[in-house]
């Protein structure tokens, strides 16, 4: 078993999160603790509770019982206006179906995280324009998102989760909507942005993505954790 | 056949709060559309409908008894041209002295002898009672003033008979204040006899004083008296018709445009948002017939029941619309016979289901032909971007990102936003011409209201006995004005007189304390000196008399001449006002019928009402208050456009839903990159206010010039013309205020789907995803 011990640098603290929903339940009893740089893979069975756990992190749900705290934040305790503050402050968030919104470019897309918090327009696409260059899409800012590729597509995604310099990354199935070399493309960034400090929570299928990407590795069944793994660095 | 009905039942299960809309649209929207062509339709014809159910006569004449026999009046009328003829009924005329029991009869009236109220011509409608069957009965030419209680009561004829009120009668084309059995008519001494023709052509007033020349041409010399036909007729009465009618219609008019816009659009945004659903069937296998029928289903459920529900809604509410406007003494419509016509009902229950069908029909045919991947790939927002240049442009705006993203919603639907701006404009048209209409016929109602208080007739009735003044007239004008509150008292006489040159009967009131009353000057000026007179629009146009210009007057043998100086805003078209002088040079014996009291600021109507029973029981009191005509028809405008606004906003809500809806995973992205439910919120309402702005920008042009087409028509359908500052009632704040309408109707339906999307919950949408 990884760290054990609560340390000053803990991100992530789970702490008996239960979350059901009707009867089902999906998370029972989960406790964990993510700190600052780690890249965390969670892996486990289709219905097993990973994405309903990124969700209790990054405040798109709130657990039945137990506490999510993330930089000392009780998340379950924000209001709906707290939860979305939160988001935006601490949260960079990967779907595995980008969620990028048409009618906008893919600069715009990117802009609009920072714009939500008051940042002007123009300081805004600054900021997307460098991610875009820092990631490699730099001379597909002006498309749209239909026209990308689905590698291009979840870059553009990753650029707008780390528009607002997040604590903490997560990603939900990242690779999973992509061909292999896209999915390479999205591994080697994800392994670059954790080996400047990043702090990266993985949920996956993929088993060859989290022995890429992340340093610890935790599994769920049945809505708990049944096991947790430090894994080698990617080489 | 089952698997398009379980394929249905399920999609409306599914889509609780769609069908909810679409159910509640239809019938809202029926409903309105009810009451709309309810009024277009009684605004359109309502003498002519009712004339042509009781069968009117296109002639009435009167012939003189002691020149032509009933017999020969009789083949006379076989003449060709006549296609049905009613009569000879003997006619009396009978003096009647006004009283207390007279039921409203004062002066001369026309008795006819009649046996029953049917016949080929002139069936009258017998709405209350039985028919007089007998000597010592009679039956009152009324429409609905009195009410059945009032039968069995007696009515004195002066040196004559006493009859007895059997019943209630109305007959559009009055051809007698009051019926009785040809047995009794001789005890009236008639001296005419009346016959009633409907002609084949009935359609001018030559054609048909021809037909009535080719009837009476082989009679005696001298032996018809008098006649008149429907044409004169109908432009006589339905004066109030008349003036509501432009209204009513402008109204109808908006309300089925709203209607079918917002039906069509809450019916094709249920089937484009439920491409994806459609995707989904073709690749279980449906046909894409089946696909077609499963549409059209899902749609036509809660539309039926809504357009069936909405009918009968519109039924009961159009009832107190129809009865404001259609009923009374100049209305011209058969005691009780208002409702909406069959028609209505038809087109509202068939028509408008169609609307639905038609509506789906379109989408649902394009869903019909597209391949199921594209289908199923159709049902989230749209993949090409069609609003991509107008967000890029309002992403570099200065404003908040959740104004800016919302601004550009619109463009996303385009069709969608057409239609949903299209109901707002007209939301807003009915809410501008609304309120213009009130701000005129306020300023109408109010005309010279503040120039008295307390009207004190002479005369009063106790037990149904007359009760006369103690005092005189000018006691009683001293009386009055001595009375605590009271500040200044004008007297008020009317007398009927003759306008020499013509068969017209004037109204003279003379006035005596020279306050102007209720009456506005239009033209000219108020009367200064002993035969000056002012007049309303009505008696000028219809005298071809102008400013100016000296008119004769006769009463009782005696003639005056008076100057026509001023043109007042009065509808009565006998009325010649002149001051007390001008009046008493005419008829020295002139009495007031009334008194006008102007009470001191913060005097108590109530009080001085009690204060003048108490000084003298023969006078009767009225308090002045607001013009109920007036605050009728804003009142029902105002009814009226609070439910096309409504019918309007529900169409902005059902957009906001399906918006809501089509882009959730946008939204669920959204937040959760930080987006609160506050801006979620100002987004989806912006989204809308701006199709409210615009609705505005639109729609205020669009109900002024609706106002300035509508008003001067309802003053023309009175023979009035209505000062210019009561038609100029385009103030700034008004303006300003009407600006906003546009944006009220869009936020208030949006603002309920709105927050519900505020309130979406991420996780939820984005794993659906």
């Amino acid at each position: 078993m990884v760290n054990e011990v609560r340390t000053a640098d803990t991100v992530v603290r789970l702490d008996g999160v239960r979350k059901e929903y009707g009867e089902t339940v999906a998370l029972d009893g989960v406790s964990l603790e993510i700190r600052a740089g780690e890249a965390v893979a969670v892996m486990g069975p289709s219905g097993c509770g990973k994405s309903t756990m990124l969700n209790m992190i990054a405040g798109l749900d709130r657990p039945s019982d137990g506490t999510v705290v993330v930089h000392g934040e009780s998340v379950g305790e924000l209001s709906e206006k707290g939860l979305a503050l939160y988001r935006r402050r601490r949260i960079g968030m990967i779907f595995q179906f980008f969620n990028l919104i048409d009618d906008l470019s893919a600069l715009d897309n990117v802009a609009l995280a920072a714009q939500l918090t008051g940042t002007p327009a123009r300081q805004a696409r600054r900021r997307a324009l460098e991610l875009f260059e820092e990631l490699g899409i730099a001379g597909r800012r002006n498309a749209h998102p239909a026209v990308l590729s689905g590698g291009e597509r979840q870059r553009v995604a990753v650029a707008r989760a780390l528009m607002n310099r997040p604590a903490l990354l997560l990603a939900d199935e990242p690779t999973g909507a992509l061909d292999s070399r896209a999915g390479e493309q999205v591994m080697d960034l994800l392994i670059d942005l954790n080996q400047i400090g990043q702090t990266l929570i993985i949920v996956t299928h993929d088993r060859h993505l989290a022995q890429r990407c992340a340093s610890r590795l935790v599994e769920l069944a049945d809505g708990r954790v049944t096991g947790e793994q430090a894994l080698e660095p990617a080489a | 056949m089952r698997a398009v009905w379980k394929a249905a039942r399920a999609a409306v299960r599914r889509r609780r709060l769609q069908t909810l809309v679409i159910w509640l649209v239809t019938l809202v929207s029926t409903g309105a559309l009810v009451v709309a062509l309810g009024l277009v339709d009684a605004a359109s014809a309502p003498f002519d409908r009712i004339f042509g159910a009781q069968h009117g006569p296109h002639v009435v004449a009167v012939f003189a008894r002691d020149r032509v026999p009933d017999a020969q009046l009789t083949r006379a009328a076989r003449a060709p041209g006549v296609e049905a003829v009613a009569g000879p009924f003997a006619q009396a005329a009978v003096n009647v002295p006004r009283g207390a029991s007279d039921y409203g009869l004062g002066g001369e009236i026309t008795v006819v002898g009649r046996a029953g109220p049917g016949g080929a011509v002139g069936r009258v409608d017998l709405w209350a009672g039985r028919w007089a069957t007998r000597p010592g009965e009679m039956v009152l030419n009324r429409q609905s003033e009195w009410t059945a209680d009032d039968l069995g009561r007696k009515f004195h004829v002066p040196s004559g008979p006493t009859l007895t009120i059997v019943g209630f009668a109305f007959d559009l084309s009055h051809t007698a204040d009051a019926w009785v059995a040809p047995e009794q008519i001789g005890a009236l001494h008639p001296t005419g006899s009346q016959l009633l023709f409907r002609f084949h052509d009935a359609a001018t007033e030559s054609g048909l004083r021809k037909q009535l020349a080719e009837v009476t041409g082989k009679l005696p010399r001298g032996a018809l008296a008098g006649s008149r036909t429907h044409l004169a007729l109908k432009h006589r009465i339905g004066s109030n018709a008349r003036a509501y009618a432009p209204y009513l219609m402008a109204f109808g008019v908006l309300g089925i445009l709203v209607a079918v816009l917002i039906v069509a659009n809450v019916v094709s945004g249920a089937v484009v948002s439920g491409f994806r659903h459609i995707g989904i069937l073709k690749a279980l296998g449906f046909t894409p017939g089946q696909v077609l029928g499963v549409y059209l289903t899902m749609i036509s459920v809660p539309a039926v029941l809504g357009c069936a529900l909405g009918t009968f809604v519109g039924n009961l509410l159009a009832h107190p619309f129809l009865k404001f406007a259609f009923t009374g003494p100049a209305s011209g419509v058969l005691h009780d016979s208002l409702g909406i016509a069959p028609w209505v009902n038809l087109l509202a229950l068939l028509g408008m289901p169609l609307v639905c069908v038609l509506a789906a029909l379109g989408p649902a045919v394009r869903a019909r032909r597209m391949p199921a991947a594209r289908a199923i790939s159709a049902g989230s927002a749209p993949r090409h971007g069609r609003a991509l240049g107008i967000q890029r442009r309002l992403a570099s705006a200065r404003l908040p990102r959740s104004v800016s993203l919302g601004a550009g919603l619109p463009f996303a639907r385009p069709a969608r936003s057409a239609l949903t701006l299209a109901a707002v404009v007209l939301g807003v048209t009915t809410v501008t011409f609304a309120a213009g209409l009130a701000a005129t016929l306020d300023s109408y109602g109010n005309v010279g209201h503040s120039t008295y208080d307390v009207t004190v007739y002479v005369g009063n009735h106790r037990h149904g006995k007359e009760v006369r003044p103690v005092h005189g007239d000018r006691e009683l004008q001293s009386l009055l004005g001595g009375l605590p509150g009271a500040t200044h008292v004008t007297a008020r006489s009317d007398d009927e007189a003759l306008l020499v040159g013509s068969t017209q009967v004037v109204m003279f009131e003379g006035r005596r304390g020279g306050r102007s009353l209720d009456s506005a000057l239009v033209r000219g000026r108020w009367m200064r000196r002993t035969g000056e007179v002012v007049a309303g629009s009505p008696f000028l146009r219809r005298n071809g008399v102008h400013l100016g210009d000296r008119i004769r007057l006769r009463k009782d043998g005696r003639e005056e001449e008076v100057t026509v100086v001023g043109e007042t805003l009065d509808t009565d078209d006998r009325l010649v006002i002149g001051a007390w002088p001008t009046a008493t040079a005419l008829m020295p014996r002139v009495q007031p019928i009334a008194y006008h009291v102007k009470l001191r600021e913060g005097a108590g109507q109530e009080a001085y009402a009690r204060a003048v029973r108490a000084a003298d029981p023969g006078l009767s009191v009225q308090l002045s208050g607001s013009n109920s005509v007036t605050g009728t028809i804003i009142g029902s405008a105002t009814g009226l456009t609070l439910m096309l606004a409504l019918v309007a906003s529900l169409g902005v809500f059902n957009t906001v839903v399906l918006n809501t809806h089509d882009r959730r995973r946008d939204l669920g992205m959204l937040k959760s990159i930080g987006m609160t439910p506050r801006q979620v919120t100002v987004m989806t309402v912006t989204s809308m206010g701006v199709l409210g702005a615009l609705g505005s920008l639109i729609g205020v042009p669009l109900g002024i010039a609706a106002h300035g087409v509508v008003v001067p028509r309802m003053a023309a359908g009175v023979d009035i013309t209505l000062p210019r500052a009561m038609t100029d009632v385009w103030h700034a704040p008004l303006l300003a205020v009407l600006a906003l309408a546009g944006v009220l109707i869009a936020v208030l339906g949006a603002l309920v789907p709105a927050r519900r999307a505020a309130r979406l919950t991420v996780a939820e949408v984005l794993h659906n995803e």
